[in-house]
Parts: structure tokens; C-alpha cells; sequence
């Protein structure tokens, strides 16, 4: 038999509490116990010896009827993988990033590590997944909101800088699909720190109805070679830094076409949330669509002040929306626009993020990523080294 | 205590402080207890900046902490009494045992059931009897952690019955185990009395504070071990010792020298009556030796030891005025020959006490800038005169107004506590600053089980 020397990748609070004893009470109730058999069944401490024939696969099976993985298999989160993550990072194993709401595990550097490497990170993402995860602890991410929802939001994770193509985040063909080990695996590992450190388990804490694919991962990277000034240097950082940036995304629309197209998208039932919340959105340009706009001689600034001003919903249809009745609450400016007979999407053009990624052919792409919740946010962290 | 009363309380605590802050008040058997973090730490701001971050963060963290509803938390669920937790190769077991931090760094003996079986034949009593419960992690200490925690120490089974004093010293509530992680980081001195001190074989003589004595030794490092494993005192966690330093080596006195001059023991002046055996525990911020002791007499021979014991004493004179009026409780050791010296010239261990008493003195005004000026541990910088006047400090300490009058380091003769040990033919002596309540000198006996000889001839033969 072979032995493998795991880290428990579940969430601890400063208090000594382990969250999953909560989490277990809620799957039963939810009756959800099918799907965790194991729940709060774990040794209380920090390290495991997995002993079986075939230890990797006695892990993850292990972990997914703790209720530890989100349906995939993991890769199991050794003592020395672990320590290869944390040695990718200046900071010491028992830094704490803060409590992961809602259950409030506190989110060490360690503790991060083992989940990112449960995800399929290897060093090269752990600043990454560093970064990515301090910004969804900012309060501004609502993170108690994020996770204990009824709606289906997920993180949209935005790698800014030379970091990405040193991590393999793709920003390239395919940007927000299947294929590149950090997109896949950055977002992955935010995920689960979101699951096992702040127990935003699917049904029993996490409300979402329907969830979307972006739960398993949403994370992309920001081409170099668009025409516009790129995403950190909008947000006052130097060109040689690299950052990562979440925003609340509610779904991910893919639009087919050029400004006119997103608009018309933009301007639709899929914003609700975003003006009922003031949100702040993103759209993804590809660079096909980018360098005609640019060559055109439109900033990135004329971008969002068009879309602002194009995307406009019909009072009409906004009238008869679900969510128009059920909130009866909506922001003095959306109140404002009725009388216009159209009403604008955000606030103002600053609310929307644009990035250039995916493919460099001849296609006119673009996805829109309305979003939920408030406040409004759009968080950034500069990722070291 | 407003909590305990039922009164909503909010604790502010420094931003440094507050897993320890979650943790001891779960200890406490408050979980969920609201904290309102102070940013930074206050002894370094000014008092603008102070206002500044109490007003735009703390304040609000005070009414949220008062207005919100606390969660319900539950209990932690832990393996129970004598379960194996692991079974492995001895690499494997103490990886396992130093990864999840249950160890000091240093390999420890597996705690095996045979060998815990071993210990707890050296006790009558119950391996479920409870000694108390410990804070932070209000474990439960019972006999059989003893022997698990004795076992990985390196301790032999015969030293079980000083291993349950000592633990019944820790569990009192005279010590204050619940301060053991506390900044200054003070660490335990364990002082060994009685005829346990030959049955054991613990070193007194030449050495007698250095490593290399397997009950010395492995006694001081048990003591640490049950600091961490049970009462739940670990570094970057509840531990708070922005230093710290090892365990100590336990102390034990050399009593045919005292016998000889008719002094009493450490134990003895406790209460424990001669011819039984007792552990005393005291915390202390750290020591020096005071080397080269010349003189024939008392007179030449008590300034230089005095000035020894006022000299290592500064912040900790908190404890003798002000916080804990008498709490302060340095040590002096001295090697027998500087103890017979003494007692040659027909001084007694009072006797010895007074004068050092008379000698161990500093400025008012230095003292009261270790409690005021420099380190503000005395709020509002009172003068010696305030807190005599407050009945905060004995009236020896403003005899006069003079800010250049000595004053002694400790608010009465009997609290510098003596002990003889070390090389009986050098004439050396070490002092230990002491920690006041934060660690106050505790005894407690040592109970032998029945037939205690016996059980000690027979390991003797193993």
C-alpha cells in the first residue's frame, strides 16, 4: 500500500471550529446526504496519511464524499506539493488572507495552497490564485452575497500583464473555453477555496438555482496586443505589472457581430441585476473587433460611452419584467431615464470593463458578462513578482 | 465578566491579536464574542493617529459587534481518550505528529499504548481523572494526556507523579496559564524539591540548568509539550511571544547543601513539609548569571547580588506597583558555596532576603519611567506618590519627594525567592526576572502512588 501525506483542504475558523460540522447539518437538511456521504467524517488536524493501493484515487474519492471537490477529480493536495505553491510566494504558511464568508474559514496562504493544488494549480498560478483570492475577500465582492445567493453569479477572474503568459493563462483562441491548464485551474481554485474555506456548498449554503458552467471556472487573460491601453493601466498600474481583477459576473452572453450587436444584447432582461444593483459589467472585444473599432479611430473609452448610450432597455420591456415587480426598489438614475422612454444599463460608461482576448481570425466575437449584487464592484490586485 | 453578567460586550484588540482574540474566547466558553479591531498596535501610534483609526474603523466594528446577532458555534470534536491516530514506521510517526503540530521540532518518542500503559503504573489514580481544564483551548488535563504528552517528552514512567504536579500547578489558578502566550513570551521555570530530586536523579550540581540529565531535560521539554498539545499555546496561533525562548531545563535544588546551612527549601517555605517531595513553577521573562561573586562576607557579597536582581528588572516593576501590588517575584539561585558563605556569617535565608531587599534598589524616577514613560504600562504616567496614595504601592516607595531616592525593585523582602543549586564549588548565581501574575510561583506536591519504591527498583531493572 501506498501512502500519501495530504494537507485537509477544509475550512477552519479562528475560533478552532471546523465549518464542515455546519455544512453537514445543512446538506441534511437540504437533503443533500446522497451527494456527501462523508461530511464532517475527517480527522481534526492538519495533515493526513492516505494509505491504498492506488492513493490518488482513494483521495479524490475521499475529498468528493467530504464533499471537497466540485464533482471532478483533484489532484491530491501533498505535503510537497503544497509546499511547492507556498515557496512560489514571498509569504509565510500561516499568513492569513482573511475569513472566506460565508462560513468564515480563515484563508491562510497554506490552506489557499491546498486547494489550488487540489485544482490543478502548479506554482506558476499560486500568485495568481493569491491575488485572486484577496480580491474576492475585499468586502466590496459582496462574497457573502456571491455565495449564499439564489442567483447563479460567479467570479469573473481578468489576468492583466506579463504574469499571464508566464502562467499559461490563456488570453489567446479559445480564452474563455476548455484547454489551458491556469485559466482552467485559477478559476478552479477559486472556486474551491469559495467551497471548503467559506463552505459555499452547492444546495446546503449555496442557493444558486440553476448555477452556470462558470462556477467551474471563469478565469481569462487580457491579450497584449489589443490597440487599447490594457485593463492595469487603466486602473493606474505600470505596463510591467501584473493584476488580476474580479467582478460579479451573472452569466456569460456571447454576441455575435460588432458594437451594435453587444449593444442590443446589453440592453436586455439578461442586465437586470445589473441596474436594479448599479453593477458594473464586462465585455470581452475580440482583437478582430478591437483594431477595426481602433483603426476607426475609437478609444476605449469611445467604446464604453457608446455602449452606455446604445445599450438602452424599452421602458416598455422593463415594465413588464419580473424583476421590475419584485423589487420595487431601483436607483434614482434608472427612475430618471423612464420618462426618456429607454433606460441605460450602468450608471455611467466608467461601469463597464472592456478586454480584448480570444482569437486573432477575422471573426466578429464578443461576450457580454452582465452582473449581480451589490455593491457595485470591480476589485483589483496587483499579482508580485 | 460583563459578558458573564449579560451584558453585551465588544473587546478592541490590535490587529495583531485577533485569532488569539477568536481563540481564548472560545476558551472562554465564548464563541462568536464580537472583537473590534484596533489597527496596528496602539503603542506605536499617536494619539491623533489613534483617534483617527478608532473613529473610521474600530467604531463601527463596536456598533456592529453590539447590534448584530452572534452565531451559534459549535463544539470542536476532537479524537477521544485513547484512540491510536495513527499507526506508521517511528519516521512516520513523528512526521505525522510534527505536521499536524503536536510536536516541538525535535523527534518525540511515540506515545504507543504499551508505553502510556507504562506511565500510568507509576499513578493510582484514574487515566480519565481530570487536573483541570486549560485555557485557551479549555482542554480538559487529565492523567492520560499526561502520560502521552510525558511519553513524546523523552520522560520515563517513574517520573509520572512530578509530571501530574506539575500539571495540577498549571491548572491552578494562582499561575494563570491562560497569560502563557502572552508578548513578553516569559518561560516557565520548573524548581524540583524534596527526595524525589535523588530518586530520579535529577542534576543539581555542576550544570545544573544545562541540558544533558534525562529528568531535567525531558521534564522541561514535557512541560512545553502540554503547553501546546492540551492547553493549546502554539506559536503564530494563541501563542502570541514576539520572541519566546526554548523550554527550560527544570531546576532541581541541592539539598544537602541547604540541610547543611538549615536553610529551607523552595518547597519547604511554601508549606511542604520536609522529607516530602513538590514541584514550583514561576515564569520568568529571562535570567543572567551574576559571575565571579568575590568576598568573604555578607557585606561584600549582597550589592554585587542585588544589583544582579535589580539590574534584570525594568518593565516587569509593573508587578511590584501599580497592575499587581507584590506580584513581582524574582529568583535568585546561588551555587552552595556562596549560600554557605552567606550562612557562615550566621545569615538565614530571611536574613539574606533583607538585605538583598535593602540593596536590590533604583532611582524613583527610573522606576517610574519603566512603568510610565517607556513603556506606558502604568496609564496616565501616575508618580510613585499617586499610587502610594491610591494604595497602589507600599509606603516605602514615596518616602520622600527626592526623584533620585531609591526604592526596591519588589514591594517586600520575601518576594525574591532564594533556591541553591548549580557547581558547589563555584561561586556563581543566576537570576531570573520574573513575570508577576502572568506565571505567579505555584507549588504543589508531589503524591507518590503506593509502593513507589518498588515500582522504582523494578524499572530500574528494565
Amino acid at each position: 500500500m501506498d501512502a500519501l501525506w495530504v494537507l485537509l483542504p477544509a475550512g477552519q475558523r479562528a475560533s478552532g471550529e471546523w465549518i464542515d460540522d455546519t455544512l453537514r447539518r445543512r446538506a441534511v437538511e437540504a437533503g443533500l446526504r446522497a451527494r456527501t456521504p462523508l461530511a464532517a467524517r475527517f480527522p481534526r488536524q492538519r495533515v493526513e496519511v492516505v494509505r491504498a493501493a492506488d492513493p490518488v484515487q482513494e483521495v479524490s474519492a475521499l475529498f468528493e464524499a467530504r464533499g471537497w471537490t466540485d464533482g471532478l477529480p483533484i489532484v491530491p493536495p501533498t505535503l510537497g506539493r503544497v509546499q511547492a505553491l507556498c515557496a512560489a510566494t514571498a509569504r509565510d504558511g500561516d499568513e492569513t488572507l482573511g475569513e472566506v464568508e460565508p462560513l468564515r474559514g480563515v484563508a491562510t496562504v497554506e490552506k489557499v495552497a491546498a486547494n489550488a493544488v487540489m485544482a490543478g494549480c502548479g506554482p506558476e498560478h499560486f500568485p495568481i490564485v493569491l491575488a485572486a483570492v484577496e480580491a474576492v475577500l475585499d468586502p466590496a465582492f459582496n462574497l457573502r452575497g456571491v455565495q449564499t445567493t439564489d442567483e447563479n453569479v460567479a467570479p469573473l477572474v481578468i489576468v492583466s500583464g506579463p504574469a499571464a503568459a508566464r502562467a499559461g493563462v490563456n488570453a489567446g483562441v479559445g480564452a474563455l473555453g476548455p484547454g489551458w491548464r491556469g485559466n482552467a485551474a485559477i478559476g478552479r481554485a477559486v472556486r474551491l477555496v469559495m467551497q471548503n474555506l467559506g463552505g459555499g456548498w452547492p444546495g446546503a449554503v449555496s442557493l444558486a438555482g440553476l448555477g452556470q458552467p462558470a462556477r467551474y471556472t471563469l478565469c481569462v487573460a487580457e491579450r497584449e496586443d489589443g490597440p487599447w491601453p490594457p485593463l492595469r493601466v487603466e486602473l493606474g498600474y505600470r505596463a510591467e505589472q501584473s493584476t488580476v481583477t474580479v467582478l460579479r459576473a451573472e452569466t456569460v452572453v456571447n454576441v455575435t457581430g460588432g458594437l451594435a450587436e453587444l449593444a442590443s444584447v446589453m440592453g436586455s432582461a439578461a442586465s437586470a441585476f445589473t441596474m436594479r444593483y448599479e453593477g458594473k459589467v464586462a465585455v470581452v472585444v475580440a482583437p478582430f473587433v478591437a483594431r477595426r473599432l481602433a483603426a476607426a479611430g475609437w478609444s476605449k473609452d469611445d467604446v464604453k460611452r457608446h455602449l452606455h448610450a446604445d445599450a438602452r432597455v424599452p421602458v416598455a420591456d422593463w415594465a413588464r419584467w419580473w424583476l421590475r415587480a419584485a423589487a420595487p426598489e431601483w436607483p434614482p438614475w434608472v427612475r430618471q431615464a423612464e420618462a426618456s422612454g429607454a433606460l441605460p444599463v450602468v450608471r455611467s460608461p466608467d461601469d463597464i470593463t472592456v478586454v480584448v482576448a480570444g482569437a486573432d481570425l477575422a471573426i466578429p466575437q464578443l461576450a457580454y458578462f452582465p452582473s449581480w449584487g451589490f455593491p457595485p464592484c470591480r476589485v483589483t490586485r496587483e499579482i508580485p513578482g | 465578566m460583563a459578558e458573564e453578567a449579560g451584558v453585551p460586550s465588544v473587546s478592541l484588540t490590535c490587529e495583531g491579536f485577533l485569532g488569539q482574540a477568536a481563540t481564548t474566547a472560545t476558551g472562554l466558553g465564548l464563541p462568536g464574542l464580537p472583537v473590534a479591531v484596533v489597527p496596528g498596535h496602539v503603542d506605536v501610534q499617536t494619539p491623533d493617529e489613534l483617534r483617527d483609526n478608532v473613529l473610521s474603523v474600530t467604531l463601527d466594528a463596536v456598533v456592529e459587534g453590539l447590534t448584530q446577532a452572534r452565531e451559534v458555534v459549535a463544539e470542536l470534536d476532537e479524537p477521544s481518550p485513547g484512540d491510536v491516530v495513527f499507526e506508521g514506521t517511528p519516521d512516520e510517526i513523528n512526521r505525522f505528529f510534527y505536521e499536524n503540530g503536536w510536536g516541538d521540532g525535535l523527534p518525540i518518542v511515540p506515545p504507543t499504548e504499551a508505553r502510556v500503559r507504562e506511565f500510568l503504573r507509576f499513578t493510582d489514580r484514574d487515566a480519565d481523572e481530570e487536573l483541570g481544564v486549560l485555557l485557551p483551548d479549555r482542554r480538559s488535563a487529565t492523567v492520560r494526556t499526561v502520560a502521552i504528552n510525558g511519553v513524546m517528552a523523552g520522560c520515563r514512567p517513574e517520573y509520572m507523579p512530578v509530571l501530574l504536579a506539575l500539571i495540577e500547578a498549571m491548572a491552578d489558578p494562582r499561575y494563570g496559564v491562560e497569560h502563557s502566550g502572552n508578548t513578553p513570551g516569559a518561560e516557565t521555570l520548573i524548581v524540583v524539591n524534596g527526595p524525589i530530586v535523588r530518586q530520579l536523579g535529577f542534576n543539581y550540581q555542576q550544570g545544573a540548568l544545562r541540558d544533558g540529565f534525562q529528568a531535567n531535560t525531558s521534564i522541561g521539554r514535557f512541560w512545553r509539550l502540554y503547553l501546546r498539545n492540551v492547553a493549546g499555546f502554539l506559536p503564530h496561533r494563541a501563542d502570541k511571544g514576539t520572541f519566546g525562548n526554548t523550554w527550560r531545563v527544570a531546576l532541581a535544588e541541592n539539598e544537602e547543601a541547604l540541610a547543611r546551612i538549615g536553610w529551607p527549601t523552595l518547597a519547604q517555605e511554601a508549606g511542604v513539609p520536609p522529607g516530602e517531595s513538590a514541584v514550583t513553577i514561576s515564569r520568568f521573562t529571562g535570567g543572567t548569571v551574576l559571575a565571579s561573586v568575590f568576598g568573604t562576607t555578607p557585606e561584600q557579597m549582597i550589592p554585587y547580588l542585588a544589583d544582579g536582581i535589580a539590574r534584570l528588572v525594568a518593565w516587569e516593576v509593573i508587578f511590584t506597583v501599580g497592575m499587581a501590588v507584590g506580584a513581582q517575584r524574582p529568583l535568585l539561585v546561588l551555587s552552595p558555596i556562596l549560600a554557605q558563605t552567606l550562612a557562615r556569617a550566621g545569615l538565614g535565608k530571611r536574613d539574606v532576603q533583607l538585605r538583598l531587599f535593602d540593596h536590590a534598589r533604583i532611582p524613583a524616577r527610573k522606576f517610574e519611567r519603566y512603568i510610565g514613560e517607556w513603556t506606558n504600562l502604568a496609564p496616565g504616567r501616575p508618580s510613585l506618590a499617586d499610587l502610594v496614595a491610591r494604595g497602589r504601592a507600599a509606603p516605602h516607595f514615596a518616602e520622600s519627594s527626592d526623584p533620585e531616592r531609591l526604592v526596591p525593585v519588589v514591594a517586600r523582602p520575601e518576594d525574591i525567592m532564594l533556591a541553591v543549586s548549580g557547581d558547589p564549588l563555584r561561586t556563581n548565581a543566576y537570576v531570573f526576572a520574573h513575570n508577576g501574575i502572568l506565571g505567579f510561583p505555584t507549588t504543589k506536591p508531589v503524591r507518590l502512588p503506593p509502593d513507589f519504591r518498588g515500582l522504582l527498583a523494578a524499572a530500574a531493572g528494565r
